[in-house]
């Protein structure tokens, strides 16, 4: 352990979060509560950190709010639905540390800081109806529409997103016929909320998060970068941190909190620690990683679950707000009717309307020719789906901005032109288009994930949401980007069920907490469910503060006890 | 749809204003999030501005058209975006206070059509007098700068 304290602090807190995402914020205000002093340091200008750039949806199984509704569920299901899925990636303990914790974090957060959820209405599992423990809905929450203005001076230092309009919730927006029918949403509540600055998703999230730590006290500090743990010896007992360009000590007499989401900004992390291949981001530059910058030198174990590329697209002419590119997730567009993903060949090679199946095809390598076969890869559509719906930021039937896509009156032109075989295209199209007006997909399933059709699809398109053919040009081609998971990433930094770090040896770093996407994914093995992070990085918070201040749930050793099993 | 006024006294006289009011390109600058500005002819130009929306910058380009010059006191304009459902119309009144001191007035209007104009009028309402009085401050500063305070205008 290292020695390295400073001859003279210049703030004495009990906890130090960096990071202040959901999980930093959480671990503030539970340390809080439980009578410790903490603070929250913010490498960028805003808070809110990846939790305000997400859909704002929280799943947890089991959850109150369901059952209020009469949606039966229980966290057990919850668990057995995850552990069915990890593919033994995960740990089983983390598992039911979890489906134990997030109802008791929901409830906790509602009582303590006002935390508004609700649930979202026929909204299914990822793998509804094909796992026997997926459930039709209740187990996605979404944040109620948060009043920013009582934020105060911080309104305009929470971070909004720049993907979707903040004023809108899942029940708006499927009401309006969901992702794919945008113009047909109800822009007049959109305005009424833009001007109250009521905000939903992601931002209302983090927003009621940076409520509570305001208003039980806890130091909020923007532009302050962490740069290195300070330890006397034998545990973490500090920060040095960067604000104002200046050297900033923070002694940390209960605790760091470690809460910094994932490492995708840094592409050589990406590729060594995710095999990614030089991704774009859908998230700003401060996911870069500090988390193993950080904790690497007093001997932090990594470890990693399967976590596949995603694809992006830019749209020429979009950024973010400090000016880089801005690149979308395709998640959306994918599965659209009119819409297929094709390879260098000109084939399909996954059911496009459900990501999961499209992403770890991408990553998939032909051990006979060292090859990707399925990437370099296109989303090609046509005339139809440009009329009907969105593509990045593109409303239906506006112009493209000019070098985003690629278009062609025929589509053995439009294959020739982006370097894939003509003929392969064709066929696949023709072969599709039959698909389509039968609505049944024999290759790849299309259309069969209720989740698939409600998130890239067209609820109201018949008889498929996700199938509709490609007959009417032009046709359009716009080339997938590798693309991080959004803060998600598969390799993190291993933890106890106290969310404390662990080393090498096996054995926790006193005084260093993990949570949220820092923390490797023991807890979902090889599976991801949407609004899981937001739920993991809430019920960490809530467990290391906790701990921090001498308060450990028990809960986890109780259910364990009753198996006969030590935590 | 959205409109402001904006008013501000300029330090010179009306006449060296109207000279750097019709020179485009020499006020294009002072738009904020200029990128660049395509002259076509005296009464139509293509700008390229960065716009904020909420958490997003979006490079637009917009079509403006001067379809009166009146010089010195007035000049009206209309604007569409190109490929947005957005446009709308503007007008350029100066009065002179005195030899060497004149007032000009910036109003704009702004109209987003189809579904979707309800969200982009709510964006722009509070943005546009920020926005319309930054430009003209920056006007007042760049004419004022150029010489138009120390004029030798009698008191």
């Amino acid at each position: 352990m290292l020695e390295n304290q400073p001859e003279k602090w210049d703030m004495e807190v009990d906890l130090v979060s960096i990071g202040s995402g959901a999980g930093g914020l959480a671990a503030a205000i539970a340390a809080q509560d439980h009578g410790l002093s903490a603070i929250v340091i913010e490498r960028s200008s805003e808070l809110g950190g990846v939790t305000a750039y997400s859909m704002g949806e929280v799943w947890i199984p089991g959850n109150h709010l369901a059952s209020g509704l009469g949606l039966e569920d229980s966290p057990e299901s919850g668990r057995l639905y995850v552990q069915s899925l990890s593919m033994g990636y995960g740990e089983d303990r983390a598992m039911l540390n979890q489906a134990i914790h997030g109802p008791v974090a929901l409830k906790y957060f509602e009582d303590r800081i006002g935390l508004k959820l609700q649930v979202i209405r026929n909204f299914p599992d990822y793998y509804y109806p094909h796992n026997n423990n997926s459930v039709a809905e209740g187990r996605y929450l979404e944040p109620v529409p948060f009043a920013a203005e009582t934020l105060g001076a911080f309104q305009h230092k929470t971070r909004l997103t720049p993907h979707l309009p903040a004023g809108f919730t899942h029940e708006d927006i499927f009401h309006g016929g969901g992702l794919a029918n945008i113009l047909a949403w109800n822009y007049e509540l959109l305005a009424e909320r833009i001007t109250k600055d009521l905000r939903c998703l992601g931002p209302g999230l983090a927003a009621y998060f940076v409520k509570g730590a305001l208003d039980r006290g806890v130091q909020l500090f923007t532009d302050t970068s962490a740069d290195e743990l300070i330890c006397d010896g034998t545990r973490v007992v500090g920060v040095r941190a960067t604000r104002e360009g200046k050297a900033l000590f923070i002694k940390a007499k209960r605790g760091v909190v470690i809460a910094v989401s994932g490492y995708e900004r840094n592409k050589d992390l990406a590729k060594t620690l995710s095999n990614l291949l030089d991704p774009v981001s859908m998230v700003f530059g401060t996911v870069d990683g500090a988390h193993f910058r950080l904790a690497g030198p007093l001997g932090a174990r990594i470890a990693r679950v399967p976590d596949p590329a995603n694809l992006g697209i830019h749209m020429p002419g979009e950024e973010h707000d400090n000016g880089t590119p801005l690149w979308r997730g395709s998640l959306p567009f994918l599965g659209l009717p009119h819409t297929i993903v094709v390879n260098r060949a000109g084939k399909r090679f996954a059911n496009e309307a459900f990501y999961r199946s499209v992403y770890y095809a991408v990553d998939h390598i032909d051990g006979a020719t060292q090859t990707h076969p399925n990437f370099p890869c296109w989303m090609v559509f046509d005339h139809q789906a440009r009329t009907k719906y969105p593509c990045g930021g593109a409303m239906p039937g506006q112009d493209l901005p000019e070098g985003f896509a690629v278009i062609s009156g025929s589509l053995k032109e439009l294959a020739a032109r982006i370097g894939v075989d003509p003929d392969g295209l064709e066929q696949t199209v023709g072969v599709f288009n039959d698909y389509a007006e039968a609505g049944v997909d024999p290759d790849f399933q299309r259309g069969t994930f209720p989740w698939g059709a409600a998130m890239t699809g067209d609820i109201k398109h018949k008889p498929n949401p996700n199938l509709g053919t490609l007959r009417e040009g032009p046709f359009y081609a716009i080339a997938l980007q590798r693309m991080g998971g959004g803060g998600i990433n598969g390799a993190g930094l291993v933890a106890d069920h106290h969310c404390r770090v662990m080393g090498w040896d096996d054995r926790p770093i006193e005084g260093l907490y993990v949570a949220g996407n820092s923390m490797v994914r023991f807890d979902t093995g090889a599976m991801m469910q949407s609004g899981l992070s937001n739920a993991r990085g809430m019920t960490h918070g809530y467990l290391a503060g906790r701990h921090a201040a001498g308060c450990p749930s028990d809960l986890l050793d109780t259910a364990l006890a009753g198996q006969g099993t030590v935590a | 749809m959205i409109d402001t006024e904006q008013s501000i006294i300029i330090e010179a006289p009306i006449e060296q204003v109207w000279i750097f009011a019709k020179d485009i390109n020499a006020w294009a600058k002072l738009m904020p999030g200029f990128q660049h500005c395509d002259i076509a002819d005296a009464d139509h130009s293509r700008w390229t501005l960065k716009i904020g929306v909420g958490a997003l910058i979006r490079t637009v380009k917009v079509a403006v058209h001067v379809g009166r010059w009146a010089g010195p006191e007035d000049a009206d304009f209309t604007f569409a975006l190109e490929g947005d459902p957005v446009q709308g119309r503007g007008s350029y009144r100066a009065v002179a206070l005195g030899p060497a001191q004149t007032r000009i007035s910036l109003a704009v209007q702004v109209e987003g059509t189809g579904p979707m104009a309800p969200m982009w009028e709510a964006m722009g309402r509070p943005l546009l007098p920020k926005f319309a009085r930054g430009f003209a401050e920056q006007f007042k500063g760049e004419v004022e700068q150029l010489g138009g305070g120390a004029t030798d205008a009698p008191p």
